[in-house]
């Protein structure tokens, strides 16, 4: 689904990828980890086509087109969805027109009709339960004034509104209690299909007891330097990075 | 601006230099391009009134609202135009104001709240492009006891632009008890664009609550790859942006069939800017 290669990125003339190798394919779930600074969230905007960051070397094709070459509205038209580390306020704009805005977008790229308004409102009540998120917010204007856990409530809900063949997921447990990190975690567990694949970026393990990792790669430095499968995220939080890195220190 | 000729099809014309308004008129009136217009609206009565500016000319317009009177007045500017309106409240009297520019207009609006109890409630948009230079221009005058005012003038300046808000709260001696608000908001597309918000207040009395605010700022980026990220085009996050922005303004407006109309012709301006 996802073949990255080589891949190098930087920001104002600073490298912050260094050749990433990265392959996902349909039914998996991958876990990036790594130290603060390592460059997960550069290579989740990379991948999103944040055009902050210049892509100076290497390949990323998804579902066999180049990735690359596609503005950030066709990749996310495509099927990939980024959930962002800190989702966005806008003033002004309700959820539920955002969302029927960028749900018939997506439609439109893949040459079918728009949703009718019923089947809109009926999608928007499914969907909200899948994260246990207010149907109240939906009227709300996107994200503002809602708390740190309903911002990322909201990020699943749309990935669930939009249901995306790759789902990167950029450190969506951060900043959430228990409870909202079971929800979360439990709603994104229950969009998974052996048709899509996911991709979270975090910090600790606790996530990956809810959202069963097949891989787990460690990112460090701009280059993923170790991978293996979900009992790598258990030794990590045991023993910490220093085994790994010491080797990649400059 | 077709859809604006179309609504105001349905609308009766204001055809004389002076218009009373004895009872409540429940279909709104239009005035094109008024040089001079005198509205009185009786005690009781009720008005929509709506002045649309199609040709660059001076035009003065004066309202007397007598006790209980209300009247929701909205002034839109299609070309470049002098403005000058005069509002003069009596008690229990309340207007509701709806001003949008979208082109280099002159407005300037003196509120005179002359009775107890009178409110005013004012919503302004300036949207100015290229090199246009839209002025609004407002002063409320607290001239007696318990009244309220809150206006809100949102302003968008791109390309070589200039946009200018002076709002001036006045609250006379004695003039207790007074609630004013006056909030500018607005939004610079461009570096050579140039917004100059000056609000202020004048305050003789002791008991009152005023509050007054100004911000200039950009459009948000983030908010704009956010939005991309889901699906919308670069155009359609922008015209949803400047929509939350503007709609709040554009909301107010009383008449409810200008709404649509009204968002349609700011985000048309907004391709261009």
């Amino acid at each position: 689904m996802l073949s990255v290669k080589n891949l190098h990125a930087s920001v104002d003339g600073k490298e912050i990828l260094r050749g990433i190798d990265l392959e996902v394919k349909a039914g998996e779930v991958h876990a990036i980890m790594g130290p603060n600074g390592s460059g997960k969230s550069t290579l989740a905007s990379v991948l999103a086509g944040n055009e902050k960051f210049t892509v100076t070397e290497g390949s990323a094709t998804f579902e066999g087109h180049d990735l690359l070459s596609m503005p950030i509205e066709d990749r996310a038209r495509s099927g990939l969805f980024l959930g962002f580390q800190y989702p966005v306020e806008i003033p002004g704009v309700t959820m539920a027109n955002f969302m029927k805005l960028a749900v018939n977008e997506q439609r439109k790229f893949r040459g079918e009709e728009p949703l009718s308004a019923a089947e809109f409102l009926k999608l928007m009540r499914e969907k909200s339960a899948v994260v246990e998120l207010d149907p109240k917010l939906t009227s709300r204007a996107v994200n503002e004034g809602f708390s740190g856990g309903e911002k990322k409530k909201n990020e699943i809900f749309q990935m669930a509104m939009l249901d995306p063949k790759l789902a990167i997921l950029d450190e969506t447990d951060s900043g959430l209690d228990i409870d909202a990190l079971r929800i979360v975690a439990t709603g994104v567990t229950k969009l998974h299909t052996p048709q899509n694949a996911t991709v979270v970026i975090t910090h600790y393990q606790r996530l990956l007891d809810y959202i069963v990792p097949d891989v787990v790669h460690v990112l460090y430095k701009g280059r993923i330097i170790h991978t293996g499968d979900k009992t790598l995220a258990l030794k990590l939080e045991k023993e910490g990075y220093d085994w790994l890195i010491n080797d990649y220190k400059e | 601006m077709s859809a604006f000729s179309e609504i105001i099809r349905t609308f009766r014309s204001v055809g004389s230099e002076t218009f009373r308004v004895a009872n409540a008129e429940a279909q709104p009136f239009v005035s094109v391009d008024p040089r001079k217009l005198r509205v009185e609206v009786a005690a009781g009565a009720s008005l929509r009134l709506l002045v649309v500016h199609e040709k660059p000319v001076a035009s003065a317009l004066s309202f007397l609202l007598e006790r209980g009177a209300r009247l929701e007045f909205t002034q839109i500017f299609l070309s470049e135009a002098f403005s000058e309106v005069r509002m003069a409240q009596a008690a229990e009297s309340s207007c509701c104001s709806t001003v949008v520019q979208l082109a280099s207009a002159n407005a300037s609006y003196r509120i005179d709240l002359d009775g107890a109890y009178a409110g005013s409630s004012l919503g302004g948009l300036f949207l100015a492009a290229e090199e246009e230079h839209c002025v609004m221009e407002l002063r409320t005058g607290h001239n007696v006891p318990d009244c309220t005012s809150d206006s809100l003038v949102k302003g968008i300046a791109g390309g070589r632009a200039v946009g200018e808000f002076r709002g001036l709260v006045y609250v006379a001696p004695d003039a207790q008890r007074t609630d004013a608000r006056q909030q500018s908001r607005n939004i610079l597309l461009s570096e050579t664009a140039r917004i100059v918000t000056k609000p202020q207040l004048e305050i003789y009395a002791d008991d009152v609550k005023c509050s007054h605010g100004a911000t200039v700022g950009q459009m948000d980026a983030e908010a704009v790859l956010y939005m991309r990220q889901r699906g919308l085009s670069l155009a359609q996050a922008r015209r949803l942006q400047i929509e939350g922005f503007a709609g709040d303004v554009v909301r107010r407006c009383g008449i409810e069939e200008l709404g649509e109309a009204l968002m349609t012709a700011v985000a048309r301006k907004m391709e261009n800017m």
